[in-house]
């Protein structure tokens, strides 16, 4: 291998198999890192993915209005859970991360983002904005109290589970919005709870967003006539 | 900066870089003054096969999108 240019040759070698630095090159690579012109990484596709999801816009936009820098991190993990949306074991393995360094919680703030229920809950809040502290507070309330807001429906859960705790939490808590989602066959379980739901939530009223994949019924509450 | 990717260089020559940087490994995980070094943002061993090395007083993590989000959040898109 040449010591000129021991990076190019790195990549050169890369086809035929593992490589072997020498001693020379490895020298190179430790002034090369600490004048910070050189990182070792793993694969290209983890870093592009980070680094795009970055400096992604819907990142900006919550970047304005979440002001707890570790929600908005989860945030971002939500996010780039969505963009792991095929690679499954890269998807679980990230989610277990989450779990490990935020605990449930943060695993549940980053499937509402995942799921693209954040999204909409903004959109509503929007319709009903009197300000913009109001609004930003109502979306730090929601991500911080994430379990008085949301159920992600599990395939073991049953209809009647699913329809006591809904009805217990919205009575116990009486939230802007309710929000039930379900993905994969535990979206079916959603599916079949809706009707129910509408006849024991009155003051509530019901907004779908379904796929074949996932259903996500979002219960807004009815503001009382003056 | 120059991305170079560890996934095709040998474990011995893996060991020799970290023994420059003033680390080490048992063979299996990366380690400091004879202990098992946690990534910094999720307290875990890192493991020689799934090392990254990176710029900033000499970083060394576990590669998973969580622990390199957090180091873009630290020290900026730096890549």
């Amino acid at each position: 291998m040449s010591s000129e240019d021991p990076i190019e040759s790195a990549f050169a070698g890369a086809v035929k198999g593992t490589i072997d630095w020498t001693f020379d090159a490895i020298k190179s690579f430790v002034i090369k890192l600490k004048d910070k012109k050189l990182a070792f990484i793993q694969d290209e596709e983890t870093i592009n993915l980070v680094k795009e999801q970055y400096h992604s816009g819907e990142l900006s936009f919550y970047k304005e209005y979440v002001s707890d820098k570790e929600i908005l991190f989860i945030v971002n993990m939500g996010l780039t859970l969505r963009k792991l949306h095929s690679k499954k074991d890269r998807r679980n393995n990230l989610r277990n991360k989450i779990f490990d360094k935020f605990e449930v919680n943060g695993v549940r703030i980053a499937q509402f983002v995942e799921n693209g229920i954040l999204n909409r809950y903004i959109g509503i809040l929007i319709d009903n904005m009197s300000s913009i502290i109001d609004f930003k507070d109502k979306i730090i309330y929601v991500l911080k109290n994430i379990n008085k807001h949301v159920l992600f429906v599990k395939k073991e859960d049953s209809e009647r589970s699913v329809i006591q705790h809904v009805t217990s939490s919205v009575a116990s808590n009486s939230p802007l919005i309710y929000i039930i989602s379900g993905k994969s066959s535990a979206a079916e379980i959603v599916r079949k709870c809706e009707g129910r739901l509408v006849q024991l939530l009155p003051d509530y009223i019901l907004e779908k967003i379904s796929s074949n994949e996932m259903e996500n019924l979002f219960f807004k509450r009815l503001i009382p006539k003056e | 900066m120059e991305r170079l990717s560890l996934k095709e260089v040998s474990k011995d020559s893996k060991i020799e870089l970290l023994r420059e940087l003033g680390y080490d490994s048992d063979g299996e995980f990366v380690l400091e003054s004879g202990k098992k070094l946690l990534d910094r943002y999720l307290d875990v061993p890192i493991k020689l096969d799934n090392m990254v090395i990176l710029p900033g007083s000499i970083i060394i993590l576990d590669n998973n999108e969580l622990s390199l989000s957090k180091y873009i959040e630290e020290f900026g898109d730096v890549f």
